[in-house]
């Protein structure tokens, strides 16, 4: 029984680093501008669409039409945040909900539209088969997925910790207005966080393509989690977000292997409204407050 | 007459009112002045309930208000206007001042089928922010959006908003920051007539201002109470000197040691 | 022409849509379905905006309270053989019943966190429709008998048209009353300014509270009506795409505003029916008409029309939609 727990648990890190990956992605462009987006898994599904256009239009291999996708990512979140968020500053937040949700059904409408709703297959270019470590199954989809979103935690802590870039997002998120009184080039770190949020959006879009294949609605239910996730870590904590979704996807295949799969995500949410009502700003959370 | 004793307000580690003592009688004008950061926005925020009370007493007509939520302030006879008048534009000017009324009208859902009692209700409340904005001149405005108005009228209608209720203590945050010299008077005078009929404790920096129409001026620094008396008392007395009106040169200096 | 006389011209000139339709001799039963399920969509859209844009407060689930209410009829009439006005009103009951479950997050949770909860309820609802098939049928659904209402024959679609049409009706005068009186004063005063309102005595969260009960007993209304509409209910008819749906009517339409609320249901219908063979496009047209509003006609088409004397001015409605505020 154990072994079948730990199984379970192991499927549900794998799960859960995808939930991870884009609930990062969503936290960092949160504490750099403030805005939820919403739009956040379309944007990486239309990653993939390059990626799947690149692979079979134009044969590139693999890890090019990867690298692609994200780079695509990244130009997608710059063009969103400077043409279309940046005209909204100081807007309402319902303002900015409205935008980012009109964007995703524009994402979803458009590619849905270009590549129609037929799932679209994208090959793992992973050949090994599964390994049995101790009685356990280790599929390598898995260990790649745990493993990528190790470097990228790494890569966010260095960029955050020592880079003069990732300074500049945390000036901005503590004292916009000081931010740039202190030279600190607002517009363009914006960009950046932006940039980076998409690109980890998509870094989970491309992990997850393997098994769901490439549909306009391919990230529909990790996006959902991944807001669960970073409600759950505080919605500004990224360590909150990294643990959130690990957590997040043990809970989710421990209800589907023992409860219903097809109640997952309404359980999550009956969870998630018990977490919020004994702690309303997540388990990492600080307290907005507001000045009079 | 409102009676505050040792009153204290913390927020976390800072302390913005400490051991405060205020006494404002039934009627007339009263003047809370201070540096910015003395602690007098969140004085009245304690008094309107917005914000908690770590220590002491406060009691309106000997009704100790602590337990007050927020929203019960106003039925407690206690009023305020907004340092950034804080208006809906979602409404007209008129319906800004039925708000007011609120607490005093007692339809609910039921008004969606404008039964007789509803009706009534509304002609009374209407009839009663219309004698306010003819006295107020505001009149001809009042199906017109606060967003639109100039800024010295949108901060008479924040103090209207608050008379509305007739109150029996009436708190207004800094009413003439940002006015003009032709729009202050308007206001002057409004407050002047409501200091006859309640009590009014009023934030202001404007000395001269306050001089013509404050009877009595509490100046509180650090969250603490200075001095107290008449504005010519006050003006005189040396802590307040030093502290907050200075002596030309000297008084960055001088505001620094205290 | 005074605003009042023109709505009086427009439910008048509905009325006798079926009149036209019958003089013209084209497909009267397309149409009048057409018609009478934009007449609910309306109603749901005014619903939704009773919330959003008059409360301030986000709902991207409200298909599940359209669901609800749908079901309970479904339920009730399948079962009980109950009637459209028992339907109905059981639907809108149990509906705002189910809002005070969101009623604790709507009153301590910011608008990111409620737009992420309301749109897990959506979800809730239309997972649990399909799993609990005991009770609705699964992924089968639930079929009507022909529609009663108060011992009247309705079942052709000439009599559930001026059904649909006059619960539109009085929904719009209530709502319309509503708002011009206290509550619906109080429904401004927390939208714009908590902290005054409640200066003002309203009781601010009973307040958010009571909104969305509002709110979720009129879609509930509506989707319990719908069900004998359709004479049929099945989960496709609810989830996610219908909470962007409603959610595109109120924004597009112009938000606060009733006129604005049916307007926008107009359009949003109108390119949801007819871009409805090609997969993707309406989406991506209600999607890109979300931006453009936003970004360059912050009024909705409330604003566009903003022409006619009777409505407000447009300063109020830029300054409402960009005006800084703390987050």
């Amino acid at each position: 029984m154990t072994l079948y727990l730990l199984q379970i648990c192991l499927a549900g890190l794998a799960q859960g680093s995808l939930f991870a990956l884009a609930a990062l992605g969503l936290v960092v462009i949160f504490n750099a501008s403030t805005v939820v987006n919403f739009a956040h898994g379309a944007m990486g599904m239309a990653a993939t669409y390059v990626a799947y256009v690149l692979i079979t239009s134009f044969q590139v291999p693999f890890a090019l039409a990867f690298a692609g996708a994200i780079v695509a990512a990244f130009v997608l979140g710059v063009v969103v945040q400077k043409f279309l968020l940046g005209r909204l500053q100081g807007a309402p937040v319902l303002t900015q909900i409205v935008v980012t949700l009109g964007l995703f059904m524009f994402l979803e409408g458009i590619l849905g539209l270009a590549f129609g709703y037929n799932p679209r297959p994208m090959a793992a270019p992973i050949t090994m088969g599964p390994v049995t470590l101790g009685g356990l199954v280790l599929r390598p989809q898995d260990v790649v997925q745990l493993g990528v979103l190790l470097v990228l935690c790494v890569a966010l802590a260095a960029l955050f910790g020592a880079t003069k870039v990732g300074l500049g997002m945390r000036a901005i998120t503590e004292n916009p207005y000081a931010a740039r009184l202190m030279g600190i080039p607002v517009g363009r770190v914006l960009a950046m966080a932006w940039g980076i949020g998409v690109l980890l959006a998509a870094v989970a879009a491309m992990l997850a393509a393997p098994t769901t294949s490439i549909t306009p609605n391919m990230m529909d239910t990790i996006v959902v989690y991944a807001f669960v996730a970073a409600i759950l870590g505080g919605f500004g904590s990224l360590i909150g977000a990294l643990i959130g979704g690990l957590v997040l996807g043990v809970v989710v295949n421990l209800i589907a292997a023992f409860l219903a799969p097809e109640l997952a995500m309404s359980i999550v949410f009956g969870l998630l409204l018990l977490v919020l009502y004994v702690k309303p700003d997540g388990l990492f959370g600080r307290a907005m407050v507001q000045k009079v | 007459m409102l009676e505050a004793h040792h009153v204290t307000v913390r927020f976390g580690g800072l302390v913005a009112v400490s051991d405060l003592d205020l006494v404002v009688p039934d009627r007339g004008v009263f003047a809370l002045v201070g540096p910015n950061g003395a602690g007098k926005t969140t004085l009245i925020n304690a008094l309107s309930r917005v914000c908690p009370v770590a220590e002491g007493t406060i009691r309106l007509d000997g009704t100790d208000i602590l337990g007050l939520l927020p929203h019960q302030a106003v039925r407690a006879g206690i009023a305020r206007s907004f340092q950034r008048a804080e208006l809906f534009p979602t409404l007209t000017v008129l319906e800004n001042l039925l708000v007011g009324l609120h607490a005093q009208m007692t339809t609910g859902l039921e008004g969606a089928l404008m039964t007789p009692a509803t009706r009534a209700e509304e002609k009374a409340a209407r009839s009663r922010a219309e004698r306010l904005l003819r006295e107020l001149d505001l009149w001809e405005l009042r199906n017109a959006s606060p967003a639109d108005l100039p800024y010295g009228h949108q901060k008479l209608l924040d103090v209207a908003r608050a008379l509305i209720s007739e109150p029996k203590l009436l708190l207004l945050d800094e009413p003439f920051a940002g006015l003009t010299d032709a729009e202050s008077p308007r206001l002057l005078a409004c407050i002047a007539a409501a200091g006859k009929r309640c009590a009014v404790l009023m934030i202001e920096h404007h000395f001269e201002l306050l001089e013509g129409i404050a009877e009595r001026m509490t100046v509180m620094n650090f969250g603490r109470k200075i001095a107290e008396g008449t504005p010519a008392q006050v003006r005189a007395d040396p802590e307040v000197v030093r502290c907050y009106l200075g002596t030309g040169r000297a008084k960055v200096a001088e505001a620094a040691t205290c | 022409m005074s605003k009042n006389a023109l709505v009086i011209l427009l439910v008048v000139a509905c009325a006798l849509l079926p009149l036209v339709l019958q003089l013209l001799g084209q497909r009267q039963v397309y149409w009048l379905f057409v018609v009478s399920e934009l007449f609910i969509l309306a109603i749901v859209a005014v619903s939704l905006d009773l919330l959003m844009g008059r409360s301030g407060q986000i709902s991207l689930g409200h298909s599940g309270f359209v669901a609800l209410g749908a079901y309970s009829s479904a339920i009730l009439n399948e079962r009980f053989g109950v009637d459209l006005f028992v339907g109905a009103l059981a639907g809108g009951s149990l509906a705002a019943l189910a809002s005070l479950v969101l009623g604790f997050p709507a009153t301590r949770l910011r608008g990111h966190y409620l737009g992420i909860v309301t749109l897990g309820f959506g979800i809730a609802v239309d997972q649990i429709a399909l799993k609990w098939d005991a009770l609705t049928g699964g992924d089968q659904g639930i079929h009507l008998h022909k529609p009663v209402l108060l011992g009247l024959d309705v079942a052709t679609p000439v009599r559930m048209y001026y059904v649909a049409l006059v619960a539109l009706v009085v929904v719009v005068l209530l709502v319309w009353r509503l708002t011009g009186t206290r509550v619906g004063r109080a429904f401004a005063a927390i939208k714009d300014s908590e902290v005054a309102a409640a200066a003002m005595g309203v009781p601010v969260a009973r307040t958010k509270v009571l909104a969305f009960i509002c709110s979720a007993f009129l879609a509930g209304i509506a989707g319990g009506i719908y069900a004998f509409l359709a004479g049929f209910v099945a989960p496709e008819d609810f989830g996610i795409d219908s909470s962007l749906l409603y959610f595109a009517m109120v924004i597009i339409g112009g938000m606060g505003s009733i006129p604005g609320a049916i307007g926008g249901a107009v359009v949003v219908d109108a390119v949801k029916n007819a871009a409805a063979t090609v997969s993707g496009l309406s989406l991506a047209i209600l999607g890109g008409m979300i931006v453009l509003v936003v970004l360059f006609f912050p009024g909705g088409l409330k604003a566009l029309l903003r022409r006619h004397p009777a409505a407000r001015t447009s300063v109020a409605e830029r300054r409402s939609v960009a005006v800084a505020q703390d987050a």
